[in-house]
Order: structure tokens, then sequence, then C-alpha cells
């Protein structure tokens, strides 16, 4: 394993080897930052009038700290004037004073960007003064739980589990109330006429003078033939992303990379599309006023469950899809029966287990992109009505083809397997129905329906059973899987090394595989806190500004975080703390080798067409 | 979930600056009436649930900064709009030669597909001051220009006693609705021809 910094050493609690480990953003505050600031203030700042408003100024005026495209400056400081002049002309003496104060404050947070004008205004409205001064993600989800567990709902998505096919929560709230503001991540889609479509917290239309102000801050920037992809405050970062007609905003103080936030923006973009194709766009066209909420009426389910994956499935960062653990020959009968299938018309035919792939076959060198594997899973997961009855759907493959439907016929063959068959005719149900039928039978004569169920308990690869040296390489997980774990394999806490977890994604495959998780890793938010620290290093591994990178290397509190990147494969690590760099880069060679060994177990191996 | 369906109505409020628009929409909005002047900036937003025929509307308003050093906001913020109030002060003769500056800006910058059926609705405000004593503009000539606009609705109001103001907005719903509903067939274009996407599939980039 080459390691291009690996030998540089530090004994900083937070650190980072990677050559150009330094955020990029963090010295890009400029002169322009009060400028942007009077901007924002000027479209929104008659707060008493209206606590609307006021929320907004909540988000925006206190330190907007930074505007991520640097372009800005031009249009920004132009703006300024203008508004400097409002407040000289038209008696506005308290506006006036209010951007001095704010000029100062901002100056004065150029070293501290996450400054304490900002907490100190959000203290004395009373709203989320939990959410300053707290050190790291982990330690703040931590002290939120624990400071609002007597506050009826304000949590994270951690407390939201086991209601997997629930629609939308909290609709009672909106932007005046306490518990709104708390939240950690707020996810908005509204039209390029500034209506409301989708929030994840609360009621979209209580929310339509929210939704009206972000459309003015969006439509202000673009007027002045910019765009506007980040504003920081303090600890929230709001993410903008315009597609069309059709705007959407995250505003998070989560901490997630940007790259991260817009990533998981454009999939609940995608997710839209997939519902309702971009044949929405010429309803914009053709009538701006257009309101789309009714088009997506009952869809609160699949876009709750799609941001739970945000923080739950690696999938939606890594870009890739994970298999079902199987042996060999057993998908490959399931590949040969869905490719029997797929010969009659069928464009494409899939087998899912959860969020995993059976087995996939496509028609002729038609491929599906992993996203949208990742977005039509969580469709039909997230609608009860797909288990209980075959269904017939039109499904729009946002990568594949935008403006079109293909028609999905979707059944569950038991509680977690599911075949989805993909065709592009709106007669073809009873067709595709025979289909499913002949697939079913061969799949319970083969016995592959009770392997999958077999697998899905078993689990997939264990840490503790990561082969302690080349002798012992077996080549099968299910051999491995029959044995009991050498002790002596068990070193401290976790696996080998303690090694705790590991993702390995395949880049010619487009798959990736992910070891289960161990102790201590069980509770589902320290899951989510090491799903976290994988986005964050996958985001500076594939920063386009100061990447690429073969290796980082990573110590913080939490984990050593090891991340390897080759032309062939990624693999991101995680170990004990305490662990050592020597060894941690030896056992990770051992997984690279102990994946290639079990890979045709765990990935889907030539019937994709993308395999080579 | 609320099984009604709910529409949404952008309403727009222009106007010169100084005319009330703000205390309108304020009245309307939170009963509340202050004497003192605060010049809007760019915009506020407010937000009304209303029902109105058994049906349950969101009224999105967009009050918007009189001064003409904001117009430069233009497009972003009268796109897509459902209702266009103009609102004049009875005592200044120049706000209410202006509503026709205002008018055409409006249906310049939202180019409404139907400019000439667009909904607008006239409130000449503050017939309060100096018990009408100060008054310049008559309700027969704003009444007239109203009729020769395609007869838009006209209202005297009185933001500061709450005069009209209720009686303003209902017909500003009524319209912005009966104007929205013969827009709103477009589902069925969604549903895009999939036959193509055997030739596709090839061509198709990953």
């Amino acid at each position: 394993m080459t390691s291009d910094s690996s030998s540089r050493s530090s004994s900083s609690d937070e650190e980072d080897e990677k050559s150009t480990g330094k955020k990029p953003n963090t010295n890009s505050i400029d002169n322009s930052l009060d400028a942007i600031e009077n901007q924002l203030s000027s479209i929104s700042f008659n707060a008493p009038i209206d606590e609307n408003t006021a929320t907004f100024a909540d988000y925006n005026h206190e330190s907007v700290s930074e505007i991520n495209d640097g372009s800005l400056t031009e249009t920004v400081g132009e703006r300024r004037v203008i508004s400097i002049g409002e407040s000289s002309s038209s008696r506005g003496t308290g506006l006036w004073t209010k951007n001095m104060e704010v000029e100062v404050e901002m100056d004065g947070s150029m070293a501290s960007p996450s400054s304490s004008g900002y907490a100190g205004e959000r203290g004395s409205s009373g709203s989320v003064s939990v959410t300053s001064g707290c050190g790291s993600d982990g330690v703040r989800e931590v002290r939120d739980n624990g400071s609002t567990a007597g506050d009826d709902g304000v949590n994270s998505l951690d407390t939201d589990r086991g209601q997997w096919t629930s629609g939308k929560r909290h609709a009672d709230e909106d932007d005046t109330s306490v518990s709104w503001r708390k939240r950690k991540k707020h996810f908005f889609i509204l039209s390029h006429s500034g209506k409301p479509i989708y929030s994840r917290y609360g009621d979209e239309h209580k929310l339509a003078g929210f939704s009206a102000t972000l459309q003015a801050i969006i439509s202000f920037v673009e007027n002045g033939g910019d765009r506007v992809k980040l504003v920081r405050a303090g600890k929230h970062q709001v993410v903008f992303l315009v597609k069309g007609p059709i705007y959407l905003v995250c505003i998070s103080c989560t901490e997630e990379p940007y790259e991260s936030l817009r990533g998981q923006l454009e999939l609940l973009y995608g997710q839209m599309i997939l519902i309702l194709t971009r044949s929405v766009d010429r309803c914009f066209e053709k009538n701006p006023k257009f309101d789309m909420t009714p088009l997506l009426g009952g869809t609160d389910a699949v876009f709750y469950l799609l941001i739970h994956s945000f923080s739950q499935n690696p999938a939606t960062f890594l870009h890739a899809y994970t298999c079902l653990p199987l042996a060999y020959a057993t998908r490959q009968a399931a590949g040969a029966i869905l490719q029997d299938v797929a010969d009659t018309g069928v464009v494409f035919a899939i087998l899912m287990c959860k969020d995993k792939v059976v087995s996939l076959v496509g028609l002729q060198k038609a491929s599906l992109h992993p996203d949208d594997m990742l977005l039509m899973a969580n469709f039909v997961m997230s609608s009860e009505s797909f288990r209980t009855s075959e269904s017939f759907s039109p499904i729009c493959l946002p990568r594949y083809n935008p403006m079109a439907f293909l028609y999905a016929y979707v059944h569950y063959l038991d509680a977690d397997t599911y075949l989805i068959l993909l065709t592009g005719s709106s007669q073809a149900f009873f067709h595709l129905k025979e289909c499913r039928i002949r697939i079913e039978t061969v799949l319970s004569k083969s016995n592959v329906l009770s392997e999958v169920q077999r697998s899905m308990s078993e689990g997939g690869l264990r840490i503790d059973q990561l082969p302690v040296d080349p002798s012992a390489r077996s080549g099968s997980l299910f051999h491995l899987n029959q044995r009991k774990p050498s002790p002596e394999t068990v070193v401290g806490v976790g696996g080998p090394a303690g090694l705790l977890h590991f993702i390995y994604r395949s880049i010619y495959l487009d798959q990736y595989v992910s070891s289960e998780f161990a102790s201590p890793i069980n509770s589902r938010p320290q899951q989510k806190r090491l799903y976290r620290a994988y986005q964050r290093l996958y985001a500076s591994m594939h920063d386009k500004g100061v990447g690429p990178h073969k290796t980082q290397f990573r110590r913080d509190e939490n984990y050593v975080l090891l991340c390897w990147v080759t032309q062939d494969f990624e693999l991101y690590a995680a170990f004990d703390p305490l662990a050592d760099k020597a060894v941690a880069i030896r056992i990770c060679n051992r997984v690279c080798q102990w994946v290639k060994d079990v890979e045709n177990e765990i990935f889907l191996l030539g019937a994709s067409p993308f395999s080579w | 979930m609320p099984s009604r369906r709910r529409t949404l109505l952008k309403v727009i409020i222009l106007g010169d600056s100084g005319v009330g628009k703000t205390s309108l929409m304020n009245q309307y909005v939170n009963k509340k009436f202050s004497n003192q002047y605060k010049a809007t900036i760019g915009a506020d937003f407010l937000t009304k649930e209303v029902e109105f025929e058994d049906r349950l509307f969101t009224l999105q308003i967009w009050d918007t900064a009189g001064q003409e050093r904001f117009q430069s906001l233009g497009v972003a913020f009268y796109r897509g709009a459902d209702c266009c109030v103009l609102v004049y002060d009875v005592n200044v003769q120049k706000s209410f030669d202006d509503l026709n500056n205002w008018r055409e800006e409006f249906l310049i910058q939202a180019s409404p597909s139907d400019p000439e059926n667009f909904p607008f609705i006239v409130l000449g405000n503050k017939v309060d001051v100096d018990g009408g004593n100060s008054r310049v503009v008559s309700e027969k000539k704003a009444r007239a220009w109203c009729a020769s606009k395609g007869n838009i609705p006209y209202f005297e109001t009185s933001a500061k006693e709450g005069i009209n103001v209720e009686e303003a907005f209902q017909v500003i719903a009524k319209n912005a609705l009966k104007n929205g509903e013969e827009e709103e067939i477009y589902l069925p274009d969604t549903i895009d021809v999939g036959s193509t996407s055997q030739q596709r599939a090839s061509g198709c980039d990953c």
C-alpha cells in the first residue's frame, strides 16, 4: 500500500495527514461579507411585522460568514450601496445602525467563523442555543438527545426509526415553532415562483412565507447573473440547488460537507423525477404558477425514507449499489431466469432483498445507474401497497431517461424480497405477471429464495472473520460463515488490530460491500456517526479542487479512518482510535485480499453490462 | 395528513411607497395597525389561511417595496402570481396616477398567459384620514379607471380602521382562484411514451 504522506506524524487530536488537508473554504471569507449580509437583510429585514421574516433572519442575518462562490462579490458589492442608500433615504435609522452592528460583528468573526454574535443573538431569541458552541457532530448529538428529551419530538433521525413507512412527521409545525427551528436538517423543494412543494418538517402551506423568502434569495442572485450555492451562518449551512423551475434547499447544522448535502439534494430531486418525470418542467413553462404539490400527494413517505437513508445507507454518497452475499451458483441461477424474461421485452429485471441486489439483468446494453437503483428501491420500500399486492406503476429513472416513464411491475416474493420488472409498454401488465410467475416458480424450485433468506439472516462480511494469515484463506464466505471465529483473531476492541468496520467499493462494478456492524458500533447513532465520517472522507477524497488523493489516514477522538483509492477500488476503513498505523495498513491489505477472494459471492459479476 | 386539497395562491401587492401596502397586509393577517411608517425593504412575506366556499386556501402574500430602486427584483417576484393587488392613497393624486405604470410593469414582468383576464384588484386606501377631507381622488374617478382596464374590482379601504380589508381579500382569493382553475389540467402531459426506451437504451449515458 502506498501512502503519499503517511510518514508525517502528528500528535494532535484531530489529525489529518492528507497533503492538502485543509478545508478549502475556511479562508475564503472576504470583504464582501458585510455586503452579503446587507443583501440578505435587505430582502428580509422588516422582521417586526411578521414572524416568518424573523425566522428567516435568524437563519441568515447574524453571521453569514461565507457564500461559497467567490464570483458573488461583484453583485453583492453593488447591492450594498443600494442598501445603504435605502437606509439613509427612508428614515431607517434603526436599520442603518443594525447594519453597522452587523459589519462590526462580521469583522470580528473573521477569526472564528462561528462568531459569538451568532450564539448571542440566537440565545436571545431563545431558539437554537442548543446547537451553538458544540464540538463535534457526535458530541452535539448526545447533548441534543439529552437536552431535548422532554421536549416533544425534537429529535434526529435516530429516534424516528421504526416508522419507516410513515408519512410526514411534525406536520403541525411551521417556521414560528421553536421545535421546527431546532431541527438539525431541513429539506425544502419549491417552485421558481416561490410556491412550496415539499418540506421535510412542518406544513408546506404554513411555510409559504418561508418558501417565498428562499425563492427571493435565489432569484435575486440569479438576477445578477450569478448563482447562490451555499450560505454559511454559524453552524448552519444553507445549500441551494436549482433545477430549472424547481428549487431545492437544505438547511443543516450537521457539519456534513457541502458536496454531500448537495448530493443529497440531487437525490431528492431525482426521487421527485422518478415519481413525475421532468415533464413537470413543461407545466411550469406554460404556467409559472403551476402548483405541483397535488401531483406529489401521498408521497411523503418516499421522501421520508430517502432522507432517512442519507444517514443510514452508504449508497447515497458512494453512488454504488450493494449485493446480498450469495453462493456464486445461486446468484447465477437467479440471473439465468431473469435473463430469460429480459429477452421477452423487459428492459430491466431486478431481484432485490431490501436494499441489496440479488440479481439484475438489463436488456442488451441497457445499463442501470446505481442512483436510479437506490431511488427505485427507496420508492418501492417506502410504499406499503407494494408489499401487499402486485403492482404496476409508472416510474421514471432519472439517469436513464428523465423525460419518460417506464412501467414497473413490482411484486414481493416474501417479506423482504421483491422483483421489479421494467418495461416501456403500458400494456404489459399481464405479460409481466406471467414472467413473474415463471420467475417465482424457478426461484423457489432452485432454492434461491431460501438461500436469500438465509443470507439475509446470517449477514455479510464480518470483521471478526477476516482471515488471519494467507494460508487460512478459503475463497468462500459461506465456508467461513460456518466456522466459529477463532479467539486469537480478536485483539482488543472490534476486529483484528482494532478494525471496526470497512466499506470496499469496486469502481468497475459500481458496487460496494460493507462489513456488518459489530461491537462497539452497535447503536444507530454510532452507525450514523461512522457513516458521516465516511461521507466526509469520501467528499475530501473526491474534492475536485484539491484532489484526487490516493490515501488518507485520519485520527480523531472517535476513530482512525483510513482511505485508499486505486484505479480498481476504494477502501474506507475505521479502526479503534488507538490503532497503530502500520498495523492498520496491513489489515487494510488483508481486507482487500479477502474481498477479492470472495468477490464471486459478494458482487454481481459479469452479468452487469458496465462491468467490463 | 389532511385529505382535503388545499390551494396556494400567490398574491402580489404593488403601489407607490407609503400608500399603506404593508399596513393593509398587517391588518388583514394580524389584525394590527401601527401609525409608524417603516419602509419595506425588498419584500415581505406573509401567509394567511382562508376558508372560502368550503375550500381551504393559503394566501402567500408578497408585500413589495414601493421605492423604485427595488423594482430590479422584477421577474423573480412577479413570476407565477395568481393575483395582483394595486394600492393607492386616496389622498395622493400621484399614487393614483402611477397605478397604470404598476399594472403595466407587472404584466411585462410576470407575463401571464392571458394578460387581458389576469386578476387585478384595486384598493384606494387611507379613506379614514382627516375624515375624508384631504381626499383628492374621487371614488368615481377610481371606478372609471378600473372599468377601463377590464372591470377591475375596486375597494375603498382603511388599514387603520380595518374598513373593507377582509372583504377585499375575499375577492382577491376568489378571483385568483377563478383564474387558476382553468390551467390545471396538465397532468396527463407528464405521462410520456415509454416505448422509445428500447432505442434509447443503447445510447444512454451512465
